[in-house]
This record gives C-alpha cells, structure tokens and sequence, in this order.
C-alpha cells in the first residue's frame, strides 16, 4: 500500500495528539511507601544526639502509620549508621539515593557530616532537613534542596549576645573558647558582633581544653573587670575547670554560652554542686520549665504522649525527640500536601510554610531563606536544672 | 599568682616528666621512641576512675590494678609494635608501628570509655587552693618514682642487667643476660611509670581519651631537652617545661603559651642537639 503524504501528516498529528495526553501514573506510585532515608550516628563517640532523635523518629513514624499512614501510604525508614564519620556519611548518602531511592533525607545530625553530604544530595535534587549549626550548610541558592530545623551558629551567638546585653544587662563580657577550629570561629563571631552592638569585649582568649589549670585566665578576665563569661565550647572538662575556678577565685561572675555547659557529665566535674550555678546555656522555649515547673502546653502534651508510649527522656534532650518528630511529620505533611513524594513538590511545599507550629519550635521557610528555626525560641536554661530532657527558664524570662 | 604558677606548674611539670621517664624506659632496653608513652599515661587515669569510681574499688586496689593493667599494655607494645621492628631499627618503622598502637589504644578507649572526660577520685583529700592535694600529688609520685627507679637500677641485679643492655646490646647477649625478658620487663616497667603519672595526675587531668595525645606531645619535650635515655634530664627537663608553660600560661595567655614553649625547645636543641644532660657518642663509620 502507497503511503501518501497526507497519510503521514495524520499520523503525525495522531500521534502528538496522544503525547499530549500523559499516560496514567502507575498505581503503584501511589500506594508504595514514603521511603525516608536516615542520616544517623547510631554508633561512636557522637551518637548521644542520635539516640534522642531516634526516639521522635520512630515514635511519630510508629504514630503516623498506626493511624493509617499518608493518604494511604505507610512511612517506611531507611535507616543508615554513620558512626560520625563523613566517608561513611558519603557512601551511605549515595547508597540511600540510587540503591534504596528514598524520597527525602533526615540528617546527617552533625556538621562534620552535613559538610560532606550536602552537596552530593544538592546535585540529586533531594529534599533534606538536618539540625546542624554549620552557617555554611544553608545556601538556597547552592543548595535549594537542603533545609535546617534547628538553630544555626548565628542564631546560638545572637541568643547568648541578646540574653547578656538586653536581659542581663551587662556592659563588659569575656569571650573564652577552646582552641579547636570551632571554639576559635565561634570567640571571633562572637567578639565581633558584641563590639558591633556596643559592648565591651574587656577580655578573649582561645584556652586549650586540656589546660589543667584556668586560674591564669580566669584571673585575666577578672582583673579586666568581666561582668558576664561567654563560653564557646563543647569541652565539659574545661567547663568544669573554669567553674571550679571561678568557686577557689570567690568570684560570682555568671557563665553564659553553648549548650554543653547543661550537659549531665558536669555534674560529676564539679567539685562542689554549687561551683555549677549561675551557669545560663543555650535552651529552647519549648524544652524549658517555668518558676512552677510547667513547661508550654505543647510541650506537656507531648511528654504525656511520649511517657504513654514508653519513650525515655530521663537519659536524652527532648529537643532532640522533639526535632526527630517535626522532621518526620514535616516530611509527612509536605508528601500530602504535595500530592506524591517527587521532590520538587516537597521542596515547594516546604518553601511556602510561612508558618509551622512544630514540637521543637516553629519553623519559617521561603525560598530564600530555609533556616527555619526561629531566634525567638532561644532562650537561655539554669544549667543544673536538667529534669527529664528539659530545663529551667534562666533568670530574667517571664 | 606566683604560687599558682608554682603548683601547677610543678604538677604538670612532674606529669610530663614521668612520661618523659616512660619514653627513656622503653628506649633504653629496645633503642626504640615508642609513642604509646602518653596514652600510657592516659590509661592511668582511665583505669584508676573505673576501678575506683565506677567499679567502687578502695584507692589502693583501684592503684594496684591501674598499674597492673599499663605494665600489660606496655607488654602488648613490646609484642606488637617493637618487636617485629627491632631487626630493621635503622629504617625506623617503630614510628609508624607504636604510632599505629598508640591510635588503637586512643580510639578504643573513646569508643567504650567515652569522649568526655570522666571524674577522678579524690585520693587522700588534703589541702584547699594551691595546696591541694591534686597538685602536689604528681610531685611526689615522680620523686618517688625516681628513687625506686635509681635504685633499681644501682642497687639490684635486674636494674644492672637492664643499664647493661641499654649500654651495649651484643655485649650483654654475648654474657647471657635474657635480652628479649629484659626487654619485655622494661616495657611492663615503662607501663607502670606512665599508670603513675596517669594515676596521680588524675584530679589535674580528668580521665579523658584525648589526654594521651597531649603527653604525648609534652612528654617528648623533656626527653628531647633532658638527653635521649637521661631520666635526670627528663625530671629537669619537665619541671623545667611546666613552669615555663604555666608561666606564659599567666604572662600572655593560653596559646601563646604554647608558642613560647616551643619557641624554647627549638632554641635548646639549636644550641645543644644532643639535649642539655645528654652526650654526643661517637658513631663507627
């Protein structure tokens, strides 16, 4: 049979025509599960947070899914162990990506890691959420594809610099930090923006954290006529070291700084219980405890929840659980709100939330800005007051 | 501020220079710098805070077994890392081989002691300020240590036997003396001088993993300053570097005192290669 030239231009249009129309999706997609992969130091010396964030992650999995899933579909985890260390965080990343193809990503849970990782996700275009403080790790432009639900560095810095200026009401501060390349980044943000804001930097140094003696510094920041000590680092020995000095020097100066100066160990550093008062770390609204022992209503309804389902929170930080939750439901709103798991539609979602009342805090993102966790929900904790993951509100808050 | 610098100086002065003795105990018997001398040190405190604080042990036990359980690490050194080095010395693996031991212990103790620094018991509870117990602990340890250890070495025959092999290996091969058990002893002996100056620097330094990097380095220092092998020279030598550190500790702060130390330590050894107490020796070409 001659094919004519008319024959071939109704073929053609035919066969546009039925381009036009997309084929149906396969039912499959819409039934199997929401795969998310997991970023998580389960074991090593940096596992602590995991473990808290592990406990929010499953309980609101196990929450979610027991009240039928998303639009149908169940959540299902992908767990991998980093072991806090960045090759692991890599190969697993990309493991997670093109062998177990997940929808979005929960972690990695430090900075460290984060560094690595993120740019291998940017280039998949997957949808990540992570609590690390690194600035660097937040860039819309770079990596539009990567998300932060708890503070960063800047954040902790404008908290701490808020809470001794407009709260403490100090004039002169002391900037201490150790000499790792944290301690020395953070004391020289943190000088900077005290001078910016007027105040009096009388006294900084970057002490070695193995230094067994603080006396000469402590002393210099004394005779320098320090009102408050800000504190960078994650060193609980030095911390103790200072403390214990600040007791033998009979000085009252307040501590104020990183959320370590609150960790559990000091309690056993200290030589005498009292050497750990007056000592104001970064906390969090929704993790402290009033002058009545209340926390927010939130709150309290979400430890009620966790004590039903037998979730810990004597040996952990309910941030921690608390941010494991918001992470999962946010992944989990975004696949409903979005209509499927393509990680355009999670992404857009998540840069429209003007507002979202999450456990930890609320979460603010746009496209140009997706560190989410707002300032407003720092606040500084008496250190010693830990009680079930949570702390007391520090002096000066109503 | 004087007496401050004076006890904690001389506290850490006699830590470092107890791992200086470490260093010289084992590189007397085996011509080998072995790098596990700190983490030895480290152990000490590790181990004497699990056995007294954490197992509930009295303090004389908890010291018993803390240097029981660094004279086996020092043992494990001996079989691991010098051993099979000893036949190609001049081409220096042991560096890379007690290096290697080194990062093993460190790593293994992060992962089941932890990363945090652990208290250490108070041991004998005396004193308040610069006369507490916790600096002038480390000073009498070392003074005792180098007292058994000079007698050790004038007064018995095992100590003799060990000068007689840092003196002159084949020499001492060639008479009968057990080279390879006197090396081993040297290095279970090394083990428990580094368990003391863990131990009695315990309060000082808290028992924290990353301590052993720290006294690996400082430990160095007074070997170098002293004279390889020279354990007067060691004791001088990290008296001398803890009050110098902690003197610039006070004079210009924490990491410049780190640059004067060392600042020192390059000029010593410019001016005397060998080491302030050590001796040049002539070598056969």
């Amino acid at each position: 049979m001659a094919i004519s030239r008319r024959d071939v231009l109704l073929g053609s249009a035919g066969a546009l025509g039925a381009a036009s129309f997309s084929f149906p999706a396969p039912a499959i997609a819409q039934s199997e599960p929401i795969r998310i992969g997991c970023l998580a130091a389960i074991t090593g010396p940096s596992s602590a947070p995991t473990v808290g964030f592990n406990r929010g992650v499953n309980f609101a999995v196990d929450a979610i899914n027991g009240a039928g899933g998303v639009k149908g579909r169940k959540i299902e985890l992908v767990m991998r162990d980093t072991q806090g260390d960045p090759t692991k965080a890599v190969n697993a990343t990309q493991e997670l990506i093109s062998q177990a193809k997940v929808h979005a990503i929960w972690g990695p849970l430090n900075s460290g890691e984060a560094l690595a990782t993120t740019p291998i996700m940017a280039r998949a275009k997957m949808p990540d959420l992570h609590p690390c403080v690194v600035e660097t790790l937040i860039d819309p432009v770079k990596y539009p594809n990567a998300f932060r639900i708890a503070p960063s560095n800047n954040q902790w810095d404008d908290a701490v610099r808020n809470y001794c200026l407009k709260i403490f009401k100090v004039k002169k501060v002391a900037v201490i930090g150790d000499t790792t390349g944290y301690g020395v980044t953070a004391v020289g943000a943190s000088v900077a923006a005290f001078k910016k804001d007027g105040a009096e930097v009388v006294y900084q140094a970057n002490v070695d954290a193995t230094q067994p003696d603080m006396t000469p510094d402590m002393l210099r920041a004394k005779n320098a006529g320090a009102e408050a000590i800000v504190v960078w680092s994650v060193s609980t020995g030095m911390e103790a070291r200072m403390f214990n000095t600040r007791a033998a020097m009979n000085w009252d100066v307040p501590f104020v700084g990183h959320p370590s100066m609150a960790s559990g160990e000091l309690a056993s550093l200290v030589a005498k219980p009292e050497n750990w008062k007056k000592v104001y770390a970064i906390g969090y609204k929704s993790c402290s405890y009033d002058s009545a022992g209340k926390l927010p209503p939130k709150s309290e309804d979400l430890v009620a929840r966790l004590a039903k389902a037998n979730v810990a929170l004597n040996d952990t930080l309910l941030w921690w659980v608390a941010g494991g939750i918001d992470c999962i439901e946010l992944i989990a709103k975004a696949v409903a709100e979005s209509g499927s798991t393509d990680s355009a539609g999670i992404i857009k979602y998540w840069n429209s939330l003007s507002t979202y009342p999450g456990y930890f805090g609320n979460y603010r993102f746009s496209p140009t800005e997706h560190n989410g966790y707002l300032t407003e929900e720092i606040v500084m904790s008496e250190s010693s007051t830990a009680k079930n993951g949570t702390f007391a509100l520090a002096p000066g808050y109503t | 501020m004087l007496a401050s610098i004076l006890a904690s100086g001389l506290a850490a002065g006699a830590i470092y220079a107890l791992v200086g003795v470490t260093y010289n105990t084992m590189f007397s018997t085996s011509r080998v710098m072995s790098f596990t001398a700190g983490q030895l040190a480290m152990l000490g405190g590790v181990f004497g805070s699990m056995f007294t604080l954490k197992l509930g042990l009295p303090i004389a036990v908890g010291f018993v077994l803390t240097l029981l359980c660094c004279a086996v690490i020092g043992i494990v050194t001996e079989f691991v890392a010098v051993r099979p080095v000893l036949k190609s010395l001049d081409q220096h693996l042991y560096v890379l081989s007690t290096l290697a031991v080194a990062l093993m212990i460190q790593q293994v103790t992060a992962i089941k002691w932890g990363t945090e620094p652990q208290p250490f018991p108070r041991i004998a509870g005396f004193g308040e300020g610069v006369l507490d117990e916790k600096f002038w602990l480390p000073v009498v340890a070392c003074a005792v240590t180098i007292i058994g250890l000079e007698y050790l070495y004038r007064r018995t025959l095992v100590g003799r036997a060990f000068l007689a092999i840092a003196e002159d290996n084949f020499a001492a091969r060639a008479l009968g003396l057990p080279e390879r058990n006197l090396r081993v002893a040297s290095y279970a002996l090394a083990g428990m001088v580094g368990g003391i100056a863990g131990f009695s620097g315990g309060q000082l330094l808290l028992a924290f993993f990353a301590n052993g990097a720290l006294l690996n380095f400082y430990g160095f220092v007074p070997v170098a300053l002293g004279g390889l092998g020279n354990n007067r020279g060691a004791i001088i030598g990290g008296l001398a570097l803890g009050l110098f550190q902690q003197a610039a500790n006070f004079l210009v702060g924490g990491i410049f005192s780190s640059v004067a130390v060392f600042t020192l330590f390059i000029v010593v050894l410019l001016a005397a290669p060998q080491g302030l107490f050590g001796a040049s020796t002539a070598r056969r070409v």
